[in-house]
């Protein structure tokens, strides 16, 4: 019972996240910058990135020899379902670009750890949590809204 | 004709107008898709005027695309829009998928209109340029839902492969239908010149054997007088030979006339009669030949059976059938039963005999074959062919050692 408690009330936090801070990404997935980066994880974060959805699984990643860390944008939390954990090994293959012209920043199509591949989007960037190659994984969902 | 050649005959028809169907279909469909297609176009280009014209208005009253989009939001079928600057940089962009906007340097070369498959099906896309009044120019590049033209198009599709699949479920059911109708007519045909052949082979048989009975018949007539005079003018003691003489004369002159009347059509004379009564008649006529072979007649009749057909011919089956049960049996019982089921009247005649092989079985109706060493193998043959001109049928069952059973079924009664 304290356990539903608990799910129920995070839930509701999320939707209060999502629905009051509406869309911080001013960044579309952009095929002509797509690149790999093998680094570490640092920090795993959840952050509202588009209007009127979920907020998204957001990690730091370090990147093997520079050193230079990356805001990865992974996918709405409900869709993964599998575990991370700081200090892990991690392969992103994603669109970059600079938030607020300074932060490097990915938005993953692919994300590769312990041996395992994970399909995030397709290869125009079109979300599998909306239904495409993960279809099985994915849960359905209706059209989404227009979100900046 | 081969039977393969049947198939062919009946395949190959619908399979070539299955062929026309499914290419006519094809084409038909691809000249409407392509139809719908160039609609589509030319209204999804009016659409991305219609939005221009509201866009430069905005922005002439200083709105930011945020704001422009947030007045665009509502449409459902534009999936993803983005406004960019002369130098293609973009201002703002909204998609209804995140982070969704599949805009590349390549897209963005030239004015154009395209379609791009995704997940979420196909999506028009056009990119397009227009200018303010102060001649800023701006692009407008949108991502166009197609999925109600999709749905047509699957419905479409959807109902000529049902159609499709009831016409060759149809075709098959017919043709296979018309290719057994075909095989049977023909089988049908076949028997039908056999029995042609067959009554024609009888018939010739019938008028060579009717002139040589008559011709036998005649000589024997003249010796069977001769003997007659013999008989008179004989010395004593050879009274004896000139009596098996004579008989011996009788007995071919019998089995002549059996010939005759068995190659004779039968001429049907129709009265109504009890059929009782021939079965009375029978009993009576065989009753002291049965109790000399010690064999006992057993009558279970049918009561108030009128029959309408030729009593003397049917008489003569039943004394047929009973004579050889009789013939057959060696102490024992002959049954004769009659019923009516129907329109239709059984005489079964059932002996407790030896019965019969099934080699005699399979013979029995043939002309001149018999069972027994006596015979001339008439009786049966006769006996069937009054049958058949009665328009009944007539089957044994017999098994070896326990008995034979003939039944007559005739329309009637």
């Amino acid at each position: 019972m304290k356990r539903r408690l608990f799910l129920l009330a995070y839930l509701l936090g999320c939707l209060i996240i999502s629905v009051s801070f509406g869309q911080k990404s001013r960044h579309f997935y952009n095929v002509d910058s797509e690149k790999k980066i093998e680094g570490r994880i640092q920090d795993i974060k959840m952050e509202p990135r588009y209007k009127s959805t979920a907020p998204f699984l957001v990690i730091k990643l370090a990147e093997n020899g520079t050193q230079t860390v990356y805001n990865v944008e992974i996918s709405p939390i409900w869709f993964f379902d599998q575990d991370f954990h700081k200090g892990e090994d991690l392969t992103v293959i994603g669109s970059y670009y600079l938030t607020d012209g300074k932060t490097p920043s990915i938005i993953a199509r692919e994300i590769r750890y312990r041996g395992r591949t994970l399909a995030l989007r397709d290869k125009h960037g079109f979300p599998n949590w909306r239904g495409g190659q993960m279809k099985g994984k994915a849960r359905k969902r209706g059209k989404g809204k227009m979100g900046l | 004709m081969k039977r393969q050649n049947y198939l062919l005959f009946f395949y190959i028809p619908l399979l070539g107008f299955m062929i026309i169907f499914f290419a006519f279909s094809s084409l038909n469909r691809s000249y409407i898709k392509g139809k719908v297609e160039k609609l589509v176009d030319e209204q999804l280009q009016a659409t991305a005027g219609i939005l221009k014209v509201n866009f430069s208005h905005l922005l002439k009253e200083n709105y930011t695309p945020e704001h422009i989009f947030a007045q665009f939001s509502a449409e459902e079928d534009i999936y993803y829009m983005a406004l960019l600057d002369e130098n293609k940089q973009i201002l703002g962009w909204r998609s209804q998928f995140e982070g969704y906007l599949p805009l590349s340097e390549e897209s963005l070369k030239t004015e154009r209109t395209w379609i791009i498959d995704s997940p979420a099906g196909k999506i028009f896309n056009s990119f397009s340029s227009f200018s303010l009044a102060n001649s800023r120019v701006y692009y407008l590049y949108l991502g166009y839902s197609l999925a109600e033209l999709e749905e047509m198009m699957l419905r479409s599709r959807k109902n000529f492969h049902l159609i499709f699949g009831i016409i060759v479920a149809v075709g098959i059911f017919f043709s296979v239908g018309l290719y057994r109708l075909q095989v049977h007519y023909l089988n049908k045909k076949r028997e039908w010149e056999e029995e042609k052949r067959e009554k024609q082979r009888y018939r010739d048989m019938s008028a060579l054997t009717s002139g040589v009975a008559h011709e036998i018949k005649n000589p024997l007539n003249s010796l069977a007088l001769l003997f007659e005079l013999l008989s008179k003018k004989a010395p004593s003691g050879t009274e004896e030979d000139i009596a098996s003489g004579k008989e011996q004369i009788r007995r071919i002159s019998r089995i002549i006339d059996q010939f005759s009347s068995s190659l004779r059509p039968v001429e049907l004379r129709k009265e109504k009669f009890l059929l009782e009564d021939i079965v009375s008649d029978v009993h009576a006529s065989l009753a002291r030949e049965a109790t000399k072979k010690g064999v006992q007649i057993q009558c279970a009749s049918y009561p108030d059976i009128v029959l309408l057909a030729d009593k003397g011919l049917l008489r003569q089956v039943l004394h047929n059938l009973v004579k050889n049960a009789l013939e057959a049996s060696d102490g024992g019982t002959v049954f004769i039963r009659t019923g009516r089921e129907k329109k239709r009247v059984s005489i079964s005649v059932q002996d407790t005999g030896k019965g019969m092989t099934k080699g005699e079985k399979k013979r029995a109706f043939e002309p001149f074959f018999s069972g027994k060493k006596s015979g001339m193998g008439i009786g049966l043959y006769l006996v069937q062919k009054i049958v058949q001109a009665h328009e009944g049928q007539i089957h044994c069952v017999s098994e070896e050692g326990k008995g034979t059973t003939f039944i007559i079924e005739i329309p009637g009664g």
